[in-house]
């Protein structure tokens, strides 16, 4: 733990501006009363009952406890809400529509950051958290630089005052491409890396020194990089932040895997198509892996080796595994890609944590991802099977409070089927 | 007319169409199904895909054929048995919006043929005619039960080409994969796509009114061909031995094949006005659109599509990639479904390689979004929305889509209830063959699968 915790301090310091997360107390608790309990620790559910007082989870246990406010959920499943890890949440309304996307620089290649982009309004926000994801990694389109382009961590409470953590993770992408070798990419990426080690405490300090030295080095001269870029860079190579490597082929994992220990960089990777193939090396490196369990096509000649039994096989290896959901809008579906995952031969509890602690660990979420006393309450009560896609929140807290499940979604549906003597314009 | 001459005349006619009839339907399906095996599922929980649901039954396949289904069932020592019981036994699933075969796997622009973007009317091309057959995708979807699947172009034009639908069987050419006698179809696209590939070249379509404009001229073309095709053929054999025939032409074949009813319509449209629209110019031309696809906005006009006997082919949950796809509810399928006292037509379809090997998956969203909504709908029923109402969109439902005597026995068994997620299809017997068997490493292998990683070993047991 002692790693993550590190790493949620670097992200505090690196943060310029950082807004923690809502410490409101609520003057009521709530108690949620014979559930049965997938902590996002252990591997057997069990029931009992949880204390929620303000944000935070005060009491688990299988004996009485009292609350102010009492939700009987026997029969229903409680989990830690879901770490959506890889969406385009809050900086992506309308996928076809330029002017709605904000995930995408021009002028910044390594420094591009999404932060100050994140729209808490966006009808993605209560459309996913009403399928049981409470916080979202939100991550940028890949630049033209092998690694570059800073994601975020947004909480999905809609309040206009944003709640995350900005600019906690660098992405990058390494693979077949239309217009230049994969080993360009790597040379790229390591003529980068030699930069930022040169790069000293006083060099970023000073845009002047820093624009000197860009001029310098010819890789930051190619790459017409500023000084904001060159900050990222000194953030990733000195302060473990977090690489996610976009990558699929089985040799290009092994070369990734290669950097992470040239480097000593705090890598994760995702696609991870024939991590298959790789699976002990990759357990070996401890890079953390982000997949989607359910696509098993070979969609790309890197991705040859696809396949669904990819996380089982991952996870008999010993890989820490998150999940993914490529299509548009809807990153809940990463429950129906675990869902997938344990038909064929995940563990459950392995699939639960996937979606749940392993995110918060790896990303240093702090005080995330697993139901313990002292945990943010960031709660989901499942009217079944959370990993049956047929199954629905009944209830989901975000900081301790208790969200409303409604969605431009739900208003749609209930004006369709709902009053039908009124004209349509003039129903709810 | 006497008796004998009507008779000569009947003939000649029959003889004169067979004629056109061999000269008009190239391509024709050469399938030839596996070698049929004796089949006996005992015990089964069964979804028939008309709607009903059984226990304890069995299903004998015999020649290709459902031959009975029943309690115990008997059979002869020479009939394989498989025990399903605690197991589920639906029809093979169907999925009526493919695109494997024209974009393959692996995604490379060199085999990317589903579009024939380069004018907004191309009733000319028949997806069939870009088709991979090595597409590994097809054995993929196979493991998830499917066992026909509909091909289409793709949505950058107004009037995109023919669809074809194909048993899930892979071959080395495209003929013996074609289901025998399935109607063509024709792939049409309303809204966003054609006006955005279009409008961006500064030529028409570059508005919505401009796609309606552009429909409506095709059809004006096509009732002026077809009339000149009758007017050639109502004729006395003495005055057509006076003149040529008229000169094929391979758009207007296509578009005079809908105005006669031959070739089903199937209308890429999301947005309800459009639908509408596209209804009205149905009715100006006279041919029937036999469904909507994707249709995100089909809730709307749940009641005017189950009026006119138009399915809607839909996702559950898909939304927001477009403008047009903004207005998703999940209880899109149920509500087309439960329209007019449920005579509505709802399908689930995929236009996705990962989507089609879990249809069942797909339908058991929609079907529990339905639930909340208020509707009373069976799972027995839902399971329609993945096999009778794709096998009726593609004309194919005399011969499959469905568990009933003297049909094809295009059967899968599940190893649990095929609307939860744990469910896996076990067994995928098409034609009264087992194509696909979980238990035994049954699993066809395109030569694109063969050796490209290890020499050795084939793609999906790396």
């Amino acid at each position: 733990m002692k790693h993550y915790t590190s790493n949620f301090l670097f992200c505090l310091a690196f943060s310029l501006t950082i807004t923690v997360f809502s410490f409101d107390i609520k003057a009521e608790s709530i108690l949620i009363k014979n559930v049965t309990i997938l902590d996002g620790i252990n591997n057997e559910p069990f029931v009992g009952n949880v204390l929620i007082d303000g944000d935070r989870i005060k009491r688990v246990s299988s004996s009485n406890l009292q609350g102010d406010f009492v939700i009987d959920a026997s029969g229903k499943i409680l989990t830690p809400g879901i770490i959506a890890t890889d969406t385009e949440i809050g900086i992506v309304e309308i996928g076809a529509l330029s002017v709605t996307r904000d995930d995408s620089g021009k002028m910044y290649k390594i420094g591009f950051s999404i932060f100050d982009a994140f729209n808490p309004n966006s009808t993605l926000i209560p459309w996913n958290r009403s399928n049981g994801i409470t916080s979202t990694l939100t991550l940028p389109q890949n630049t033209s630089s092998p690694i570059g382009g800073l994601g975020s961590y947004f909480v999905l409470d809609s309040k206009l005052q944003v709640t995350g953590l900005r600019d906690m993770v660098m992405i990058g992408r390494v693979g077949g491409s239309s217009n230049r070798s994969r080993a360009e990419h790597f040379a790229q990426i390591e003529d980068l890396l030699i930069l930022a080690k040169s790069l000293t405490k006083s060099d970023i300090s000073s845009d002047l020194e820093l624009s000197d030295l860009i001029d310098d080095w010819s890789v930051s001269d190619a790459m017409n990089l500023h000084p904001r870029d060159l900050r990222a860079l000194y953030e990733l190579v000195n302060n473990n932040l977090p690489l996610i490597m976009k990558s699929n082929r089985a040799s290009d994992l092994l070369k990734l895997i290669e950097l992470k220990n040239k480097y000593n960089l705090n890598m994760i990777i995702m696609g991870a198509q024939e991590a298959g193939l790789v699976a002990e090396e990759i357990a070996k490196s401890q890079i953390p892996l982000i997949i989607n369990p359910i696509n098993n096509i070979p969609g790309s000649f890197d991705e040859l080796a696809s396949n669904i039994n990819m996380a089982q096989r991952l996870e008999e290896a010993g890989v820490k595994l998150m999940f993914n959901a490529p299509r548009d809008h809807n990153y809940h579906l990463i429950r129906q890609g675990a869902g997938v995952a344990v038909a064929n031969g995940m563990s459950y509890a392995g699939a639960i944590k996937a979606l749940t602690s392993t995110p918060a660990d790896t990303f240093g979420i702090s005080g995330k991802g697993t139901i313990e006393p002292g945990k943010i309450a960031d709660l989901i009560i499942w009217d079944a099977d959370p990993l049956e896609p047929s199954s629905m929140p009944d209830y989901v807290f975000i900081n301790g409070e208790n969200i409303d499940l409604t969605t431009r979604s739900s208003r749609l549906r209930d004006r369709y089927t709902k009053k039908l003597n009124e004209p349509v314009t003039y129903r709810n | 007319m006497t008796n004998s001459k009507k008779i000569s005349f009947v003939l000649f006619v029959c003889f004169f169409s067979t004629l056109l009839r061999s000269e008009r339907e190239p391509f024709e399906s050469t399938y030839i199904a596996l070698p049929a095996e004796k089949i006996l599922i005992q015990n089964a929980n069964v979804y028939d895909g008309d709607g009903n649901e059984f226990s304890n039954t069995d299903i004998l396949v015999q020649d290709g054929k459902i031959v009975a289904i029943g309690t115990d069932l008997p059979a002869t020592d020479d009939f394989k048995i498989i025990d399903a019981s605690n197991k589920w036994v639906t029809p093979g699933i169907i999925d009526i919006h493919s695109h494997m075969g024209v974009y393959p796997a692996p995604g490379v622009s060199t085999s990317s043929d589903g579009n024939e973007a380069t004018s907004p009317v191309t009733a000319d091309v028949w997806a069939e005619h870009s088709i991979w057959v090595q597409d590994p995708q097809y054995a993929l979807a196979l493991t998830g039960g499917v066992t026909s699947f509909h091909i289409l172009p793709g949505s950058a034009n107004l009037i995109g080409g023919r669809g074809v639908t194909v048993k899930n069987l892979q071959r080395n050419t495209i003929n013996s994969m074609k289901f025998p006698d399935a109607p063509h179809s024709l792939k049409m696209a309303c809204g966003e796509n054609p006006k955005r590939v279009y409008g961006n070249r500064g030529q028409a379509p570059s508005t919505r009114m401009g796609n309606a404009a552009g429909y409506r001229k095709s059809w004006i073309q096509a009732e002026s061909y077809l009339r000149k095709l009758v007017e050639y053929e109502e004729k006395s054999d003495e005055a057509k031995e006076l003149e040529y025939a008229p000169r094929r032409d391979l758009e207007m074949e296509t578009l005079a094949g809908v105005l006669k009813g031959e070739i089903l319509v199937h209308n890429h449209c999301y947005r309800a006005e459009e639908m509408a629209t596209m209804i009205d110019i149905a009715k100006e031309f006279n041919y029937k659109i036999t469904a909507f696809h994707h249709g995100v906005e089909a809730y709307k006009i749940a009641d005017l599509l189950a009026e006119n006997g138009i399915c809607a082919a839909l996702w559950a949950d898909w939304w927001g990639f477009k403008h047009e796809a903004y207005d998703m509810v999940q209880a899109n399928i149920a509500i087309v479904d439960q329209a007019r006292n449920g005579t509505g037509c709802a399908i689930v379809h995929s236009d996705d390689a990962i989507g089609i090997q879990h249809l069942n998956q797909e339908a058991s969203k929609a079907l529990s979004a339905g639930l909340r909504a208020g509707f009373d709908i069976s799972k027995a029923r839902a399971m329609k929305w993945i096999t009778s109402n794709p096998a009726k969109a593609a004309g194919i439902y005399d011969r499959t889509g469905s568990l009933k005597v003297g049909k094809n026995a295009d059967v899968v068994v599940w190893s649990k209830n095929p609307f939860s997620v744990y469910a896996l299809a076990e067994k995928v017997i098409i034609d009264g063959a087992i194509a696909y068997d979980r238990q035994e490493n049954i699993l066809p292998a395109s030569d694109f699968d063969i050796g490209i990683i290890s020499p050795n070993r084939n793609r999906i047991d790396e």
